[in-house]
């Protein structure tokens, strides 16, 4: 068999729109779940059990468990549990948004670790009171230190959203499954499809790498 | 600003006992009576306690016996299990610490000016010009805008120090300041303590510099194993120590300096 990238033109169109879609669904996932992972990274570090426990109970289940069974489960058990269809759009959304959360829990609760012990000996030295102390000295240091591991989640997101044409969201991956079905050209489609992901991927690891090496070197003071 | 007494003593330190745990014992009954205008630098070997006690008296360690006063009035107390400290008469006293702690994600002024403004209510205009006239004062007028991360380690320690006074402490602790500073970089900073010293400030320190303790000290104090050894002026400590522990200590460090 012969390879003939150039079926793969006739089909340009309905891979945009696929492209389209993945990306939107990783916008909006990567925003509600990094908002859901910063409240949860706090509610981890708290003093109080009942915030903390709860907290780290839902990121250990997320983390703990495979991305598709998440999604399935929430396409299929959420409307059993809730009494109301939900749209494949939504219901992946909910599910990425939610493993996102966990994940991005994980970056911000460690690099609030990161922000040192002597941090805090300095804010007392200067009496700072302690909303001063989260909101003025540890907050900003640990945004900071996390943004390039974020950085590194949201690329991850990117790549696992294609999990989602297994509930049938026509994501870059379904289309491009789609169209290797009814060609019968598997090789050809799918490589085209990984390229797709991996021409828009690239830049921004690079990016990762840049902007780690420039925040490791500012807050290394 | 309240007045102090002539004879009363700035700090009045009386029985103070710290450890970590049930078994590390770092201060065991420690007594010391710093007057106004004072100038003490803590000396002894590591481990005796000279860091603890400065971290004590700025209040950020818990305390299983004993009391501090400040200023003739009430600081830290030891009640049960519990350390009591009045924050507002922690507010009256400054530290610098060995390894800088500036605020990485701040500019120079900004770490200046945090305090003042969130603690004081004082506006950002008047913060920031305090705050340059302190960096002036310091050769530092040319690094308000710059990063931490983009200064030399005596920069950043002059910076740290600049960041203190500008709460106007009526007392400034200073721990191993220059310990993490390249050789090069301990004049510059020592010079801006000696005018401290100079213009009166009263201060507690802990140095390893023996040369630096002498011209900076007007009393000396030997601290081994959590108690104080010997307590006296520069000469005597350094020069002709009473105690057979301290004049052992002496020896060895000029010893080493050679």
């Amino acid at each position: 068999m012969e390879l003939d990238f150039s079926i793969l033109l006739k089909f340009a169109d309905a891979l945009a729109l696929g492209l389209w879609t993945t990306l939107k669904l990783t916008v909006l996932c990567v925003a509600m779940g990094t908002a859901l992972g910063f409240l949860i990274g706090l509610a981890r570090a708290s003093e109080n059990a009942l915030i903390r426990i709860p907290a780290s109970a839902f990121v250990e289940f997320f983390r703990g468990t495979p991305v598709l069974i998440q999604l399935f489960w929430i396409f299929f058990c959420l409307p059993l549990v809730l009494g109301v269809e939900l749209s494949n759009l939504a219901s992946a959304t909910i599910a990425l948004t939610l493993y996102m959360g966990a994940i991005t829990s994980e970056t911000f609760r460690a690099s609030l670790r990161a922000v040192g012990r002597e941090q805090m000996d300095a804010c007392v030295a200067l009496g700072l009171p302690r909303s001063v102390q989260i909101l003025h000295v540890i907050l900003p240091q640990a945004v900071l230190r996390a943004v390039p591991t974020l950085l590194s989640n949201c690329i991850s997101l990117f790549k696992e959203s294609a999990l989602v044409s297994a509930v049938g969201m026509a994501d870059l991956m379904f289309v491009g499954q789609n169209i290797s079905n009814n060609t019968a050209r598997p090789i050809e489609v799918l490589t085209a499809v990984a390229c797709i992901y991996f021409i828009i991927a690239f830049p921004l690891t690079r990016l990762v790498t840049r902007i780690e090496g420039r925040m490791l070197r500012k807050l290394a003071a | 600003m309240t007045a102090i007494p002539q004879d009363a003593a700035l700090v009045r330190i009386t029985d103070l006992h710290k450890g970590y745990g049930a078994h590390i014992k770092v201060l065991r009954g420690l007594n010391i009576e710093m007057k106004p205008g004072e100038r003490v630098v803590v000396i002894g070997p590591s481990g005796g306690g000279k860091s603890t006690l400065l971290r004590v008296v700025m209040g950020l360690e818990e305390i299983q016996q004993g009391s501090v006063t400040f200023a003739g009035k009430p600081y830290i107390s030891a009640e049960g299990s519990k350390t009591r400290i009045d924050t507002e008469q922690r507010k009256k006293i400054g530290m610098v610490f060995q390894h800088y702690t500036l605020f990485p994600h701040l500019t120079v002024l900004q770490n200046l000016t945090l305090a003042p403004r969130k603690v004081h209510g004082v506006s950002r205009s008047a913060a920031e010009d305090r705050g340059r006239a302190i960096l002036a004062r310091f050769g530092l007028d040319a690094k308000a805008d710059a990063y931490p991360s983009q200064l030399s380690g005596g920069q950043k320690q002059r910076v740290a120090i600049a960041r203190a006074l500008m709460l106007d402490p009526q007392l400034m602790l200073f721990d191993e300041v220059t310990s993490a500073l390249d050789p090069e970089l301990v004049a510059e900073v020592e010079a801006v303590i000696l005018q401290l010293a100079s213009q009166g400030m009263p201060m507690m320190m802990v140095t390893h510099d023996m040369w630096f303790a002498r011209n900076v000290a007007s009393r000396v104090i030997f601290c081994a194993g959590g108690v104080v050894v010997e307590d006296g002026p520069p000469e005597q400590v350094l020069g002709n120590p009473k105690e057979e522990r301290t004049r052992e200590f002496i020896d060895r460090v000029f010893h080493i300096k050679g």
